[in-house]
């Protein structure tokens, strides 16, 4: 990694400091986490005669991942890679990037990178609002236990690492829209749209092709009632590849935009 | 040696008529350029075609004697530039702001407390930029042109939105800068006295055509060769016939004469023959068009 790279890298980082996809960020990662522990502390009998189940935290995150995975990622993602992207449109800011002594491709992808990071963290807070959720009421009511299974930190990580996968695609449609479009409604509604449309072809048998159904099949092959729309195909890699091509696609449209501020 | 040079810049939008037809520039190294324009002139996308924000569709471009496609970043990391309206970071303090170009600049933190403070902008604190006034937005965007030390500063109508107080204090730094440090400084307005106190160059543009590029000297001489000569006698009319006969083109122009600049000889000459004449010269003086209306000349021919 250049030192370039890494000074981009940070101009674009600071650009996020109390934006709104910040707080989204932090919001969406515990969000359900909070439900959920709202929840097991008021229905606190349930709770503690659930402490002692071997899989425990399957269950729990599972619970978590339900909503998460078949709307709140994608629409999280939507919203926070448009919203960071479109930092620069709203601010009428692009001239100001495009005069400073940076190469186009190093800006490309040390934006690309700020939302990774981002989507990182969101998984990061999202997993430690997942253990909050578990073991907080524990803390709080002296009924119920602390749960006697151990967190399943391997098992967390390869979940929340197929989510990231499955939710690439997401990423690298809507920052190539959202690039390309002045106004914020076009990459918002772009995305909308492409949720619905994934939430309605997950139960067909080519539903793999729409490249924002992957975060819900990943849910039910989770839960272990895959879809059959995803039984034939490996939909991790299919997810990697639609990024690779919308990287690519948004890559070449951006470098060759004729107005560049 | 120019550190602007641009030769035959065309550029057009749509299939329609160029927005520029084969513009001309010439940034002498150290001078203040006044780039003139009316607007819609075509100052601004003479300025993104040259920091290269739009596609260059003809012509060259050089920028401190190198091709700026073949240069872009390395020529970048030397010009500070302010385009159309500043760039502001609105959720950002001013120093947040600057430190996001100080980054990009890769140039020394502690600038960014200078370059406020050239702007008059320290002590805004953590005050966030969009509860900025347009003035100050204004200066944080001087601000960001100045930061990294450029030798050639792209400033588009850059007093927009001042109050009078801060355009003279604006001004006064633009040139300090120009004389303590020699930033070269290409400058645009629609205002021509903006300019005239300012600018050692000046570059007139009018619907995508540069009509005067020169010194403002000899713009000023330009001005002096167009001025005329009043004339007020005792009896105008009979002066005019007088004077008419002698080969000259005078005019009656609100109750005065009207002729040609001349020769001092010239003039003593033209009051002698009135006085012999008989007529009683109340006044002979020069008048000399502004550059304003140079400038109004020029631009609506
Ligand atoms: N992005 C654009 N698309 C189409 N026309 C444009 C665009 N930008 C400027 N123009 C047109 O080009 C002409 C010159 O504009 P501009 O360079 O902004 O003038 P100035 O800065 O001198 O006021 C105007 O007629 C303007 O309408
Ligand atoms: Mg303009």
């Amino acid at each position: 990694m250049s030192t370039s790279f890494l000074h981009s890298f940070q101009s674009e980082w600071l650009k996020t400091r109390r934006s709104l996809a910040a707080w989204l960020v932090i919001i969406g990662g515990f969000f359900l986490p909070f439900i959920m522990l709202v929840g097991r502390t008021v229905y606190h009998e349930k709770t503690s005669a659930e402490s002692t189940s071997p899989l425990f935290w399957e269950n729990l995150a599972g619970q978590c991942w339900q909503f998460m995975a078949l709307f709140l990622l994608p629409m999280g993602v939507i919203l926070a890679t448009s919203l960071i992207t479109q930092i620069e449109f709203r601010n009428n800011a692009w001239k100001q990037v495009h005069t400073t002594p940076q190469h186009f491709y190093t800006l490309f992808w040390s934006k690309l990178m700020v939302i990774m990071v981002m989507v990182v963290q969101f998984f990061i807070l999202f997993n430690i609002g997942i253990y909050l959720a578990g073991a907080v009421p524990a803390l709080l009511l002296g009924t119920v236990d602390y749960p006697s299974q151990p967190f399943p930190f391997m098992y967390m990580l390869k979940t929340s690492g197929r989510f990231m996968l499955d939710i690439l695609p997401v990423v690298g449609l809507q920052y190539l829209i959202s690039l390309q479009f002045k106004n914020f409604f076009v990459p918002l509604g772009v995305g909308i749209a492409m949720l619905m449309l994934s939430l309605v072809m997950v139960e067909w048998k080519y539903g793999y092709i729409v490249p924002y159904t992957y975060s819900p099949y990943n849910f039910f092959e989770l839960r272990g009632s895959a879809m059959s729309g995803s039984k034939d195909v490996n939909i991790h890699w299919l997810a990697l590849s639609y990024f690779a091509f919308f990287t690519v696609l948004s890559f070449v449209l951006y470098i060759s935009k004729k107005e560049k501020g | 040696m120019h550190t602007i040079e641009a030769i035959g810049l065309t550029h057009h939008f749509s299939k329609e008529i160029p927005v520029l037809e084969n513009i001309e520039m010439r940034v002498r190294e150290g001078s203040i350029y006044g780039f003139l324009g009316p607007n819609g002139a075509g100052k601004t996308t003479t300025l993104r075609l040259m920091l290269g924000l739009l596609r260059k569709q003809g012509g060259e471009i050089s920028i401190f004697g190198k091709p700026f496609e073949k240069h872009r970043t390395e020529l970048l990391s030397n010009i500070g530039s302010l385009i159309e309206s500043p760039t502001v970071y609105g959720h950002l303090t001013a120093t947040e702001n600057l430190t996001v170009w100080q980054k990009a600049y890769r140039c020394p933190k502690n600038r960014i407390p200078e370059a406020l403070r050239l702007v008059g902008l320290h002590g805004t604190g953590i005050k966030k930029a969009h509860q900025f006034s347009l003035g100050m937005k204004q200066r944080l965007g001087i601000a960001a042109a100045l930061l990294h030390q450029p030798s050639l500063l792209v400033l588009d109508e850059p007093t927009n939105g001042l109050d009078p107080g801060g355009i003279i204090e604006i001004r006064e730094m633009l040139r300090n800068l120009n004389r303590e440090e020699g930033v070269t400084i290409l400058i645009s307005s629609h205002l021509l006295p903006e300019i005239e106190k300012l600018a050692t160059d000046v570059g007139i543009i009018h619907r995508g055509k540069m009509l005067f590029q020169g010194s403002l000297a000899s713009l000023l001489l330009r001005q002096h060769q167009a001025s005329r000569i009043a004339i007020e006698t005792s009896d105008n009319a009979a002066a005019l016939q007088l004077l008419a006969g002698n080969g000259l083109d005078p005019r009656i122009e609100a109750g005065c004469i009207n002729l040609a600049a001349a020769e001092k000889p010239a003039i003593a000459d033209i009051n002698r023959k009135l006085v012999q004449h008989g007529l009683d010269v109340y006044r002979i003086a020069t008048v000399e068009d502004d550059l304003e209306t140079i400038f109004m000349n020029l631009t609506n021919q």
